[in-house]
């Protein structure tokens, strides 16, 4: 028997799909609001720009004037992709070792392995640039690097964990009485399964490496200026709209990057 | 599919990458080079355009500049003594006291730099140079505000809401809550005075900076049109645009040296003297005072007409004669000032 | 399969070998020790400093801790600073849940562009996020201009450096912290409970208070968890946004750290924040622990 639509659905669809517009617009507003602001003709952030032109981009392209900025995102780049590669490589390690078991070590270690994302990274930031400068280490793009990997596996270990819990365990026994040795195994089975969770992992942590400010606010040195360090200057100091430049490029190109992502591993249904 | 190789790529890729870094050009820290820190924006356009270049052609050294206050910069070596991440310090008076006190600051050799000569003997001593003179004053927003006298006038009911407070944290936001103490009865040690004006003025605050580079970005977006600040930004900002005019407070006009120090077990003490030395010359002092980059040479060689407004300053004698804090006795007195600071203006 | 194994084969192994679930624990150990070094020592460092005596790094004792614990001042950082993790919590949840809601009954062709609209957050720099909430809330800014345009005000609002402010943008920063793990255990969720609610005669709410929400919890508080530890310290947000006048653990630890030079006290700042940040961490964890075995049984 159909139920006949009450007040309370209706307050219900009302009340929800404002609250879920809200947030939608929160969500996408900002975004929007800096790619306008980045064709800005001004020298100010005023909104709505009063006229638009592309002299933000074309300074932010210019080898001569952004040069420092082109040095930034490089190491940006660098340092993130390192990070990832590190962190693929000893959180896959944990995740096959951790995934699905409930001893109580394997659950202290995934604590452990999640702490970064619960504890304060500025705490962390400062702790690790006192460590270094104990163990008389100059900063340096590897003492970066080193940074970065703690506080993004746990990504990684999320998503190739949740993998391997949708991974049919009948799998890996079929194969192992098959008389399959565990490496032969790991690479045939396990690992075409768990690549997009992999993957997917891989891609936030490659983000949050790019994006990460609160380690490397304490490591950044001359040597290894990084680009949100860079743009938290030129944003406090000088009110540099090349900024606004240059989120749109990382906008654009991280949009480029989900897109191929999704192709690839069908990123959005790895993330939900 | 090839599924494994994926991962395998994935890993290798990241070794060779991992590898490669670490082959990369190290700061090898050989002859012919220096790292030196200056001070994120204006100052940093500056140093590039004049400083880089000069060095390079007079000396044969290349540098690598690194944007940081003064404060960070002796954070950093601090953070690293024995290696420090670069060679020279550019300092303000404040931070000069904190870093000659923890040792960081290596003696300074005045004869190493040929154009020592050309400056008054009271710009150097044992610790470092002078290298800029900063005029701090009061700025405004001509369009918006009527053109204030002096410190008092920050407090005026016709700004309400529109003053910008920075606090202890720089060294003009310290010499600026020094003289407005002095309007209200206090002194260079006694700053009691001001934080009661503060106090009473809270309820019209306009905005109240802790980030020392933060009054730029705040006057440009009309976040407030006032406030006090060196002279240097204010041309700097006038130069891109920004509606603003500097005032010299009628009480007199503060000033204050940038200076120049080697650090402590710098790795390239030769090419640092060098660097000095290079930024004391005529050439480069003249180039640097020139718009649009007014940074106040201290060379006796490069007179402050015409560069400079005749408004503002005609003469090196008339700088000697504006207000000069000593630091010394103010630094020692910093910290309390700075937390109670943050007690007081406290939401 | 590219080819059938035979005897002799290197790929079969020994009968003789374990089944590999058991030989696996050695995999966790390099991350393990990496943690160890290059996690737990730092910190471990920092709680060491943080029982120095003075800015000079001599002496031992709880000197500093006993500085933060005399001062009213301290505690009301710390205590502002969770307000704000909390309130932040509580906007995302408000907003969030609804999107999350409406994410779970979109068509599924429009599921991927609302997913990536949800993870937009995570995908710009957190510089760039700031900036935008900069050109959003400022004097001259969008939010303002509106009203101005609409006549609903003559002279601009304050809206950055102010708490709501920071909250509100915070809530878009840390949106995808929530919702990704919402999501992830609503589509876990049998359908047919709710049908069967409706079916049972549950008006929409009643469902949603009844059903979908409990069995979501998990999901829920896992989202709470990292939005709250994720906006208590976002540092860059809370010093551009919030201002000047906003005196937050995250500022007041770099405060400390690099303008006072102070790191013992700087290294208490940071253990007395690690410390609360893991007390309601453990606090809201064994709670969901708690209310899962009711919704389970």
């Amino acid at each position: 028997m159909a139920r006949q639509t009450t007040a309370g659905d209706l307050s219900y669809r009302v009340v929800l799909g404002l609250l879920s517009m809200v947030a939608l617009l929160i969500l996408i507003v900002p975004v929007v609001v800096v790619i306008i602001t980045s064709f800005t003709d001004s020298r100010s952030l005023r909104f709505p720009p009063p006229a638009l032109s592309l002299r933000w981009y074309s300074a932010l392209f210019d080898p001569v004037q952004s040069a420092q900025i082109h040095t930034a995102a490089w190491n940006s780049l660098v340092i993130a992709v390192s990070a990832t590669a590190i962190s693929v490589a000893l959180g896959t390690a944990a995740a096959l070792a951790i995934s699905g078991r409930r001893t109580w070590w394997t659950q202290a270690l995934d604590a452990l392995f999640m702490s970064p994302l619960i504890l304060p990274t500025l705490a962390f930031g400062l702790a690790a640039l006192m460590f270094f400068s104990t163990l008389r280490l100059p900063l340096s793009i590897p003492l970066m690097i080193l940074g970065h990997v703690a506080v993004i596996v746990p990504f990684i270990l999320r998503t190739t964990i949740a993998s391997l819990s949708q991974l049919d365990r009948g799998l890996l026994d079929t194969s192992s009485s098959l008389g399959a040795s565990a490496i032969y195994t790991f690479r045939r089975v396990t690992l075409p399964a768990i690549r997009p969770g992999i993957l997917a992992g891989a891609f936030i942590a490659f983000m949050a490496s790019v994006d990460n400010v609160s380690v490397s606010l304490f490591l950044a040195g001359p040597e290894n200026d990084v680009l949100p360090i860079r743009m938290w200057n030129m944003l406090e100091s000088q009110l540099d709209v090349r900024t606004a430049a240059v989120s749109g490029v990382l906008i654009f190109t991280t949009a480029i990057l989900v897109v191929v992502m999704d192709r690839i591993v069908g990123l959005t249904r790895r993330i939900s | 599919m090839s599924t494994p190789a994926l991962t395998r790529r994935t890993l290798l890729a990241g070794g060779a990458v991992l590898a490669t870094t670490t082959l990369l050009p190290r700061p090898a820290r050989a002859a012919g080079r220096i790292i030196a820190p200056v001070y994120p924006g204006p100052w940093e356009e500056a140093y590039r355009a004049v400083v880089l270049p000069a060095v390079k052609k007079t000396q044969d050294v290349d540098t690598v500049l690194t944007p940081l206050l003064a404060l960070d910069q002796v954070a950093k070596v601090k953070a690293s003594r024995s290696t420090p991440p670069f060679d020279v310090f550019l300092l303000d008076p404040g931070p000069v006291v904190v870093a000659a006190e923890d040792g960081l600051i290596d003696k300074f050799d005045p004869s190493r730099c040929k154009n020592i000569g050309n400056l008054q003997k009271s710009f150097y001593d044992d610790s470092g140079v002078a290298v800029a003179a900063q005029i701090v004053g009061i700025a405004y927003n001509p369009k918006k505000v009527e053109r204030p006298k002096g410190w008092k006038d920050l407090f005026d009911p016709k700004y309400y809401g529109k003053v910008g407070i920075s606090g202890f944290g720089t060294t003009f936001g310290t010499s600026s809550l020094i003289e407005i103490s002095k309007q209200y009865g206090g002194s260079m040690t006694n700053v009691d005075p001001a934080f009661e004006q503060l106090k009473k003025w809270l309820p019209h605050v306009g905005v109240i900076a802790q980030n020392p580079v933060a009054v730029n970005t705040l006057f440009q977006q009309g976040q407030m049109d006032v406030t006090y600040t060196n002279y240097q930004t204010v041309s700097t900002l006038k130069g891109r645009g920004v509606d603003i005019e500097f005032v010299k407070p009628d009480t007199g006009p503060i000033a204050f040296y940038t200076t120049l120090h080697v650090v402590k077990n710098a790795p390239n003490k030769d090419n640092a003297y060098k660097y000095i030395d290079t930024v004391l010359s005529t050439e480069v002092q003249a180039a640097l005072q020139k718009p649009p980059y007014n940074l106040l040479s201290v060379n006796k060689n490069v007179p402050l007409q015409p560069d400079m407004p005749t408004d503002l300053v005609k003469s090196h004698a008339e700088l000697a004669s504006f207000i000069h804090h000593d630091w010394r006795i103010i630094a020692p007195l910093r910290a309390g000032w700075i937390e109670r600071f943050n007690k007081e203006i406290r939401q | 399969m590219d080819r059938a194994l035979q005897q002799g084969d290197p790929a079969i192994a020994t009968p003789r070998a374990r089944a590999p679930r058991e030989r696996e624990g050695w995999l966790a150990l390099p991350l393990a020790l990496y943690f160890c070094l290059f996690f737990l020592a730092p910190l471990a460092l920092l709680a060491g400093i943080s029982l120095r005596t003075t800015p000079q790094l001599e002496g031992f004792g709880l000197v500093q801790y006993a500085k933060f614990a005399g001062d009213p001042f301290n505690w009301s950082v710390l205590w502002q600073t969770l307000l704000i993790g909390v309130k932040t919590v509580a906007l995302t949840a408000c907003i969030g849940i609804p999107l999350g809601l409406l994410f779970m009954d979109a068509p599924r062709r429009l599921q991927p562009i609302l997913l990536f609209i949800i993870v937009l957050p995570l995908l710009t720099s957190v510089v760039v996020r700031t900036f935008a909430w900069m050109v959003i809330l400022g004097r001259d800014g969008l939010v303002n201009n509106a009203l101005t345009a609409l006549g609903v005000i003559t002279a601009p609002l304050r809206l950055l450096h102010t708490e709501l402010g920071l909250v509100v943008s915070l809530s878009q920063i840390e949106m995808p912290l929530m919702l990704l793990p919402l999501i992830s255990v609503m589509s876990r969720l049998d359908p047919h409970l709710k049908d069967a609610s409706a079916a049972l005669g549950a008006g929409r709410w009643r469902t949603l208070f009844r059903v979908t929400l409990p069995l979501s919890l998990p999901g829920l508080l896992a989202g709470c968890l990292l939005v709250f530890a994720s906006s208590v310290t976002a540092f860059v947000s809370q010093t551009i946004i919030g201002g000047g006048r906003m005196i937050l653990m995250p500022f007041y630890l770099w405060q400390q750290a690099t303008t006072l030079f102070n790191w013992p006290f700087a290294a208490t700042i940071g253990m007395v924040l690690l410390v609360a940040v893991l007390a309601v961490v453990t606090t809201l964890n064994a709670l969901g622990r708690r209310s899962r075995a009711l919704v389970h049984g």
